[in-house]
C-alpha cells in the first residue's frame, strides 16, 4: 500500500538504516489513529519517540515488534524492514521477529513466581532452548543491566521481592538474555523513581553499543540525554497521530524546523 | 425521627440480617443432623454393613439395607464423567479465553451458561432418547474391538444402562461448572505476564503451558471438585440412563449393571416400607456427606485461589 | 490551522497484512483442511465403526498429522505444538456445541409434534395414556410449577437477601464462616434437600404431601445462589454513594433501602431470576414432597399439584408412546420456561449497561 504525503520535515532515508518504517498507517476497527510515519532507525543508535499523550507512539513501536497484530480490530498499512527485509511479508513467522527485536514495558512485568535467575532465563525457556552455561549468561545480562550487584548474593529469591526500579531492570536482563538486535522501550521509567531513573539511562547509552534502541518516552530532558535521534509525534484532536518532525536530537530540541515542536519542547503545551 | 427512632430502627435492620445469617447457617447443619436423627435406626440396626454391604431385602421385618453397589456407582460414574468432562471443559474455557474473536466468545459463553441451565430431567429425557442408543453403539464397538482388556468386555448382550453411558450424561452436565469456573480462572491471569511472554517470542502453546496453567492450576481444580460434587448429587437424569444393579460393578463400565445412590432413593422412595424409608433417609445421608466434603473442599480452593490472584 | 491537518483515511479493505498466506503455503492450508476430512468419509463408508468412533480414531490423529506438518511447512518447528492445541482445542469445543445443540435440536423437534396451544392450557383430567394427542396438555403442570417455584421464591428472596445484606452491611463476626457454609450448600444434591423436606414434616406425620413443602425444598436449593449473586451485586455499589448518604445523616437502612437497592436492582433482578432458573426443572425434590394429579390445582397448601418436571418424570416412567410425546412437549415448555427466564436476565444486563 502506498499511502504516501509530503512532508519536508523528515530527515532522508538512510541507506544503512538496521530498521525502517515506511508509510505506517495505523487503524483500530475503524479509527485512523496513526498517519504515514515513515521512520528510520540507524545501526546501533538510541531514537527517542516523543509527544504528547495518545498520539499513537506506543502504538507504533508495537508494529515494530508484530505486537500490534495481536490487538482485536488492528489494522496496518506500510512496510517495516528489518535488515532489509519487510517483516510483514506473507509466511514471516511474528516469533522469529519477536526474537531479534525484544521489549521492555511501561509497568515492569516479571514473572513473580520465577526467581530472578528463572526470569533472566525466563525468554530461553519459553522457547524452549537449551544453553551450556546458563550462570554466566545470567550474570552477563544483570551486569549489562547494571543490576548484577544488587542482586548476585539472592539470585534464587522471587521477583517480586525487587523494588520497581529493581523489577524494571530485571525486564532489561530478561530481553538482553535474548540476544536481541533490536531494543524496543515503552517509557520504562515512567513508573520509576529519579534514582532509578538515571540508573537505566545509563545502561541504555552502554547498550546503544551493542543494539539498536527505540524508546518511547514522555521526558524531554530524558529524551535529550539518552538519544541520538527524536521523532516528534502529535495527534490534533480528531485526527490521526502522524510524525511532525524527524532528525538528530540536538537539532531538534535547539533549533527546531516546525513551530509546533519549538511549542512542544519548550513545554508549551502536552 | 429523633436519634432514639433512628437507632432502634438501625439496630433491628441489623438484628434481621445477622438473624438470617445465622438462620442459613444453621440450616445446613439442620438438614445433616435431623436427617441423621430420622435415620439413626437403620445405622444402628445394619451397623458398618450399611456401606459394605450389597443386600437390600425389604421383605422381612426388619428388613436388610446395605448400599456399597451404590456407593461404588456413584463414584464409578462420576470420575468416568470427569474423565470426559475435565478435558472438554478446559479446553473450551481456554478457547473462550485466549482463542476465539470476541463475538465468538461472547456466543461460546452463553451457549455455556445455557447448558448449565438445562434442568436435569431435560438432560435425563434427551439423555435416554438420544443419547443411550448412541452411545451404546460406541460401547459396542469398544467391547467389539478392545475385549482383550477386561475393562472394555461386556458380556451382555445389550449395553444400555452401563455406566458408561450415565458417564457420558453426567459429562454433559458437569462440562458447564467446570468450564466457568476455569474460564474465570484463566480470565484472571495477569495479562501483562502474557505480553512479556509473547514478547519474549513465545508461541501461544508456550504462553498456555508456562504462565496460564501454572496460574491457574489450583483454581481450574476447585472448578473440577465442584464438578465432582454436582456429579455424586445428580439423580433424574441418571436415573433414566443406569442400570441399577445390586451387585458391584468396579471393572466393567460396558456392562449394563450399575449403582447410584441419588438414583436408588428415586427409585425406591414410591413404594417403600417404613424401615426402607429410614435406610433411603440413611443414603441421602451417607450422600449428603459426601458432597459436603468434595464441596467445602472445592469451595476453600477456589477462594484461596481468588484471594492469591487479587494480591 | 488547515495547513497541519492530517487527513482521517477509511479503512481500506487489506489492511491485515499478518493473515495473508503466500501462495504455496494456501495450498498447503487447503490440503490440511480437506484432507482428513475426505479420508474419514471414506473409511466410515468401508469400516463398520459408528460416526463417532471414525471421529476419534481416523479424523482426529489424521487431522493432528495435517495440521503437525502444514505448521512445520510454515513456521518450523516452534509451530507444531501450537497446532496440536489449536486442534484439540476446536475439536473439544466442537463435540461440547455438538451435544448441547443435539439436546436443543431433538427437544424442538420433538416437542414441537407434540406441542399445540391446547397443550399449553389443558388438563389432563380425562386423559388416559393411550388417548390421542390431540387432547390434553400439561396446563395444570405449567400452573402447578409456577405456584411452587413462585412459593420458594418468595421464601428464599427475602431470605437471601438478608443474608447478603448481612454479609456485605454489617460488621458481623460470623462473615466467613457464613460466606463459606453458603457457598458450600450450593452443592446441596436436590434429593436431599427433598428428603429433608419429607423427614421434618411428612415422616412425622404432621402434614400430607402438598406443594408448599416442594417450594420449602426448592427454597433451600435456591438459597446459596441467591446469597452468592446478592453480595457479588450488593459489592459493586460503589463505597461512595454509602458515604454520601451516611455523611449526609441518613440511617443505615434508609441508605440501605434508598439509595444501596435501586442501585443494584437490576443485579439483584437477575440474581434471583438465576435462581429461579436453577430450581425450574428440579425433579427429585418435588417427587418425595408433592403427587402428581390430573386436575388443576391452584391450591400450593393442601392437596396434590402437578408440575412440569414430576409430569414429564411420571409419562416417561409410564412408558406409552403417547405419553412419552407429552413428556417431550412437556419438556419443551420447560426449556420455554427456561430461556424464557434467561432471555430476561439478559435483557436486564444489556440495559443495565446502556
Amino acid at each position: 500500500m502506498n499511502l504516501q504525503t509530503q512532508n519536508s520535515n523528515i530527515a532522508v532515508m538512510d541507506a544503512d538504516s538496521h530498521l525502517e518504517a515506511r508509510n505506517i498507517h495505523v487503524w483500530f476497527k475503524e479509527r485512523h489513529v496513526l498517519s504515514d510515519v515513515s521512520l528510520h532507525f540507524p545501526t546501533n543508535s538510541v531514537t527517542a519517540l516523543i509527544g504528547p499523550s495518545g498520539c499513537g507512539k506506543s502504538t507504533f513501536i508495537r508494529t515494530l515488534n508484530r505486537m500490534h497484530e495481536l490487538i482485536p480490530g488492528a489494522g496496518l498499512a506500510g512496510s517495516i524492514y528489518l535488515d532489509n527485509e519487510d517483516i510483514y511479508a506473507p509466511g514471516v513467522d511474528p516469533v522469529s521477529i519477536r526474537l531479534r527485536v525484544g521489549m521492555v514495558f511501561q509497568k515492569p512485568n516479571p514473572f513473580p513466581t520465577m526467581t530472578i535467575k528463572g526470569n533472566v532465563l525466563a525468554g530461553l525457556r519459553l522457547n524452549n532452548r537449551r544453553i551450556r552455561d546458563e550462570d554466566s549468561l545470567v550474570e552477563s545480562c544483570l551486569n549489562r543491566a547494571s543490576i548484577w550487584n544488587e542482586v548476585k548474593d539472592r539470585l534464587d529469591a522471587p521477583a517480586g521481592s525487587l523494588s520497581g526500579g529493581q523489577q524494571q531492570r530485571l525486564c532489561i536482563a530478561r530481553s538482553l538474555a535474548m540476544s536481541p538486535e533490536v531494543l524496543l522501550m515503552d517509557e520504562p521509567c515512567s513508573a520509576l523513581d529519579p534514582g532509578s531513573t538515571r540508573r537505566i539511562e545509563e545502561t541504555i547509552r552502554e547498550l546503544s553499543a551493542d543494539m539498536t534502541i527505540v524508546i518511547v518516552t514522555h521526558n524531554m530532558q530524558q529524551a535529550q540525554r539518552v538519544s541520538d535521534q527524536t521523532a516528534f509525534f502529535l495527534a490534533e484532536e480528531g485526527q490521526p497521530g502522524h510524525v511532525v518532525e524527524f532528525g538528530p536530537t540536538d537539532n531538534l530540541f535547539s533549533s527546531p524546523n516546525d513551530p509546533r515542536t519549538e511549542d512542544y519542547v519548550n513545554g508549551r503545551f502536552g | 425521627m429523633n436519634t432514639r427512632q433512628v437507632a432502634k430502627g438501625d439496630r433491628a435492620f441489623f438484628a434481621v440480617s445477622t438473624a438470617a445469617a445465622m438462620f442459613t447457617m444453621f440450616l445446613v447443619l439442620a438438614v445433616l443432623v435431623f436427617l441423621s436423627i430420622k435415620s439413626w435406626s437403620t445405622f444402628s440396626q445394619q451397623g458398618l454393613a450399611f456401606v459394605t454391604g450389597s443386600t437390600w431385602d425389604n421383605t422381612t421385618e426388619q428388613g436388610t439395607f446395605q448400599i456399597w453397589p451404590m456407593l461404588v456407582g456413584t463414584i464409578v460414574v462420576s470420575i468416568l464423567g470427569l474423565i470426559i468432562a475435565v478435558p472438554a471443559s478446559i479446553a473450551v474455557a481456554f478457547f473462550i479465553e485466549f482463542m476465539a474473536p470476541p463475538k465468538v466468545a461472547r456466543i461460546a459463553t452463553s451457549l455455556v451458561d445455557l447448558l448449565a441451565a438445562l434442568p436435569s430431567v431435560v438432560v435425563g429425557i434427551w439423555g435416554i432418547f438420544v443419547l443411550s442408543p448412541v452411545a451404546a453403539t460406541w460401547s459396542q464397538s469398544l467391547s467389539g474391538t478392545l475385549s482383550f482388556i477386561p475393562f472394555f468386555r461386556n458380556e451382555f448382550s445389550n449395553a444400555e444402562g452401563a455406566p458408561f453411558i450415565a458417564a457420558w450424561t453426567i459429562a454433559v452436565m458437569i462440562i458447564p461448572i467446570i468450564t466457568s469456573v476455569s474460564r474465570e480462572v484463566m480470565g484472571r491471569v495477569d495479562k501483562d505476564l502474557i505480553s512479556a511472554a509473547t514478547a519474549l517470542g513465545s508461541t501461544s502453546f508456550s504462553n498456555m503451558r508456562r504462565i496460564v496453567v501454572p496460574t491457574a492450576k489450583s483454581g481450574i481444580l476447585g472448578g473440577i471438585l465442584l464438578g465432582l460434587g454436582r456429579a455424586l448429587g445428580e439423580t433424574v437424569a441418571i436415573f433414566f440412563v443406569l442400570n441399577l444393579v445390586f451387585e458391584v460393578n468396579l471393572f466393567r463400565p460396558l456392562e449394563p449393571k450399575g449403582g447410584n445412590v441419588a438414583s436408588l432413593i428415586i427409585a425406591k422412595f414410591g413404594e417403600a416400607t417404613p424401615e426402607e424409608l429410614n435406610a433411603l433417609m440413611a443414603a441421602g445421608v451417607v450422600l449428603f456427606v459426601m458432597t459436603l466434603i468434595v464441596n467445602m473442599i472445592a469451595t476453600s480452593i477456589v477462594q484461596r485461589s481468588e484471594r492469591r490472584m487479587a494480591s | 490551522m488547515s495547513q497541519y491537518s492530517v487527513e482521517s483515511l477509511e479503512r481500506p479493505l487489506d489492511v491485515t497484512p499478518w493473515k495473508k498466506r503466500s501462495p504455496n503455503f494456501r495450498y498447503i492450508i487447503i490440503a490440511t483442511a480437506l484432507i482428513p476430512i475426505l479420508v474419514s468419509f471414506a473409511a466410515s463408508t468401508v469400516l463398520e465403526i459408528s460416526g463417532a468412533g471414525i471421529l476419534l480414531i481416523v479424523f482426529l490423529p489424521l487431522q493432528l498429522s495435517a495440521a503437525a506438518i502444514a505448521a512445520v511447512v510454515t513456521r518450523g518447528r516452534r509451530g507444531v505444538a501450537d497446532s496440536q492445541l489449536n486442534v484439540l482445542v476446536y475439536f473439544a469445543t466442537f463435540f461440547v456445541v455438538i451435544m448441547l445443540g443435539s439436546i436443543i435440536f431433538s427437544i424442538i423437534s420433538w416437542g414441537l409434534k407434540a406441542v399445540s396451544p391446547h397443550f399449553i392450557y389443558q388438563n389432563n383430567v380425562y386423559i388416559t395414556p393411550t388417548t390421542s394427542l390431540e387432547y390434553g396438555g400439561a396446563g395444570h403442570a405449567l400452573i402447578g410449577s409456577l405456584l411452587v417455584v413462585g412459593l420458594a421464591t418468595l421464601i428464599a428472596v427475602p431470605l437471601g437477601l438478608a443474608v447478603a445484606v448481612y454479609l456485605t452491611e454489617t460488621r458481623g463476626r460470623f462473615k466467613g464462616p457464613v460466606r463459606f457454609l453458603a457457598q458450600s450448600m450450593s452443592g446441596l444434591p436436590s434429593i436431599v434437600a427433598g428428603l429433608f423436606v419429607y423427614a421434618l414434616f411428612i415422616a412425622t406425620g404432621t402434614v400430607n404431601l402438598a406443594g408448599w413443602l416442594g417450594s420449602l425444598a426448592l427454597a433451600l436449593l435456591m438459597l446459596p445462589t441467591v446469597v452468592r449473586m446478592s453480595e457479588e451485586v450488593l459489592k459493586l455499589v460503589p463505597g461512595d454513594l454509602r458515604s454520601a448518604a451516611l455523611a449526609l445523616g441518613a440511617p443505615q437502612r434508609r441508605t440501605f433501602f434508598q439509595v444501596i437497592m435501586p442501585t443494584a436492582k437490576a443485579g439483584l433482578i437477575t440474581a434471583i431470576l438465576l435462581g429461579v432458573a436453577r430450581v425450574v426443572g428440579e425433579t427429585a425434590p418435588l417427587l418425595l414432597t408433592t403427587r402428581l394429579m390430573s386436575e388443576t390445582s391452584v391450591n400450593p397448601f393442601y392437596g396434590d399439584l402437578a408440575t412440569l418436571p414430576t409430569f414429564i418424570f411420571s409419562n416417561l416412567t409410564a412408558g406409552f408412546d403417547t405419553g412419552r410425546a407429552r413428556a417431550w412437549a412437556a419438556a419443551f415448555l420447560l426449556l420455554a420456561v427456561v430461556g424464557l427466564i434467561f432471555g430476561a436476565t439478559r435483557a436486564l444486563t444489556s440495559q443495565k449497561v446502556k
